[in-house]
């Protein structure tokens, strides 16, 4: 059982001051699986990412990527071991092209390093990767439109696009369809479908509208108040009172209290 | 239909044609001029190899230097003090290029450290602060460097010939221009743009941007402080005034009035504000406003900055863009 575990947080927990924004956190997210982490907003989802991907520092707790404890990598080293992730406000590079977005993405997967002295147009296999991920993301036409003239859905597109550049072993999506379009939207799911139905890459997917992922995930987390909720396989756990306490009553009935 | 350009479409383009008569009149400009001219093109020169280096950091990276003079000031006075303290000779000027690289290189690293630790701001207001010290050492140190007064001192032949110094000045700009043009096309030059742009996004694409930021200062620095070794062979003369703000602020008014992130900006920059400097110089002759000319500089900086925000290179592209447009609407129309 355990070795079938990618990622693991041992009672993680970040303090802003006196806000506990992830308090407390162990979970175990198994090998190819999908998993959702769910939450209200302001449950503390893109918090837990921020610590899992190393852009904040645990206040306390450990996290284990793979067996190996990681909490003290940067967050480079833990692209470069096999992390890739998205964020839930678009994050590109506005003033390259497209094009430019993804290779930049390609080149860092490719190790090439700090080369001086080589033109960035002479590596053919870096080249070619990135067309295939632009045409893959259906961003071929828009390949040399600058990024930040690109609209909000074709970013996401392009954002995604630089993630699975990097072929992480785990992905980490922050809220892929954010601020997309009701057209769009399914472009991105039947994109995650893809992947998963692939079968070599763990997801973990940050959502707070359940419909949306019920039928992609298999195992959902909740989390509520910067806390863990519950754990289960989305049916058990959208019938859980607690669960449903939380996403109904919203502030009224305070599930943590 | 059926013109030159469009038979031969790789063979004569407009842009191959104004390479080759940009070429031939710096080549010609030698025989042909009085030695004021030569000196003061043999100067732009100079100028636009230090905006290009200042360009990699402020255009391409996104650091802002506000101690820049460190560099060229540097190698400036390497020379000098070698110059006028030791000896004048082939060796000795190699050993000045030999010290102003290594200085170069100190200085990068420890403003990449700061860089790596402190955000934008603060590293321009600390980087302000080095140059400030540097220059006020050499203000201090007046038994080597004759403080404010300066250093004059004679340069070795063939360098004391002012043809020989403008055809080492435009071999130096085309070296220099091909060095930092390789750079900026090179995968790293890449991940400079990548960490100016959004540097969050480059560190989880897996780059390490310190890194990056290391070497561009490195690259930078080093060419600057040789362009402070031109500088100096050129002037035969070296005062603090090499190392003070307004040092700096010529880098930056070059490469912004010709246009931020573009190498070649940067060297039309350099000509036309120090072509511009002299024209209003000039002018004090014919009427004594002319006296008070940095009036009418300043002014024609906040136009530029008005009407051509992305300097020259930027207003270029976009009556380009426009004339693409047009052209392709006649076709249409057709």
């Amino acid at each position: 059982m355990l070795g079938d575990v990618i990622l693991r947080t041992e009672n993680l927990s970040i303090q802003f001051g006196a806000l506990k924004a992830v308090n407390d956190i162990s979970i175990s997210i198994e090998k190819k699986k999908f998993t959702t982490v769910l939450g209200p907003n302001g449950a503390g989802k893109t918090t837990f990412f921020n610590l899992i991907s190393g852009l904040y520092k645990p206040t306390s707790g450990k996290v284990y990527f793979k067996d190996q404890d990681i909490t003290a990598y940067s967050p480079q080293k833990r692209i470069h071991a096999g992390m890739g992730r998205s964020f839930q406000l678009t994050n590109v590079f506005p003033d390259l092209l497209a094009r430019e977005n993804v290779r930049l993405a390609v080149q860092s997967a490719a190790r090439i390093g700090f080369k001086l002295f080589k033109s960035y147009k002479g590596y053919n296999r870096i080249n070619e990767e990135t067309d295939r991920l632009l045409k893959d993301m259906l961003l071929e036409d828009k390949a040399d439109v600058k990024a930040g003239d690109l609209t909000h859905g074709e970013q996401r597109k392009l954002e995604m696009a630089m993630v699975l550049a990097q072929n992480p072993e785990i992905l980490l999506l922050d809220e892929p369809t954010a601020g997309m379009s009701v057209e769009e939207v399914p472009v991105m799911i039947e994109l995650l479908q893809r992947i998963k139905d692939k079968g070599d890459t763990t997801i973990v997917l940050i959502e707070h509208k359940m419909n949306m992922v019920k039928a992609l995930s298999d195992t959902l987390i909740i989390m509520v108040h910067g806390e863990f909720l519950c754990e289960g396989d989305p049916e058990s756990v959208s019938q859980n009172p607690e669960v449903m306490a939380a996403y109904l009553g919203g502030g009224a009935i305070n599930v943590s209290a | 239909m059926g013109n030159i350009t469009s038979r031969f479409p790789n063979l004569i383009t407009i842009p191959k044609l104004l390479w080759l008569l940009a070429g031939i009149v710096i080549l010609i400009i030698p025989p042909i001029s009085t030695t004021a001219t030569i000196t003061m093109v043999s100067r732009i020169m100079i100028f636009a190899v230090y905006a290009m280096a200042y360009d990699i950091l402020r255009g391409y990276i996104g650091i802002i230097h506000l101690g820049f003079a460190l560099f060229i000031g540097g190698g400036t006075y390497f020379v000098a003090i070698l110059f006028a303290n030791v000896g004048i000779s082939i060796p000795i000027l190699l050993l000045a290029i030999v010290g102003t690289t290594i200085y170069s290189i100190i200085w990068a690293l420890i403003v990449g450290k700061i860089a790596a630790k402190s955000g934008l701001l603060a590293t321009a207001m600390i980087t302000m602060a080095f140059a400030e010290i540097m220059r006020n050492m050499m203000e201090r140190w007046r038994t080597v460097t004759n403080g404010l007064d300066g250093l004059t001192f004679r340069v070795p032949a063939p360098f004391d010939n002012r043809t020989f110094m403008y055809y080492a000045c435009f071999v130096f700009l085309l070296l220099m221009a091909f060095a930092l043009y390789k750079f900026t096309t090179s995968p790293t030059g890449r991940v400079w743009q990548a960490v100016r742009e959004n540097e969050q996004r480059a560190v989880f694409l897996g780059y390490d941007t310190n890194r990056a930021r290391t070497i561009a200062l490195l690259v930078s620095g080093v060419v600057a402080g040789l362009a402070g070794v031109m500088f100096a062979l050129l002037n035969r003369f070296a005062n603090t005034d090499v190392l003070a703000m307004q040092m700096t602020y010529n880098a930056m008014l070059y490469s912004l009035v010709g246009g931020s992130g573009s190498l070649f900006g940067s060297i039309i920059g350099s000509a036309v504000v120090v072509l511009f400097q002299n024209f209003l110089l000039d002018l004090r002759g014919v009427h004594f406003i002319f006296e008070r000319w940095l009036i009418f500089f300043g002014s024609l900086y906040i136009l530029v900055v008005i009407f051509m925000p992305k300097g020259i290179m930027g207003f270029v592209e976009t009556i380009r863009e426009r004339w693409k447009h047009k052209k392709g609407g006649k076709i249409y129309e057709s």
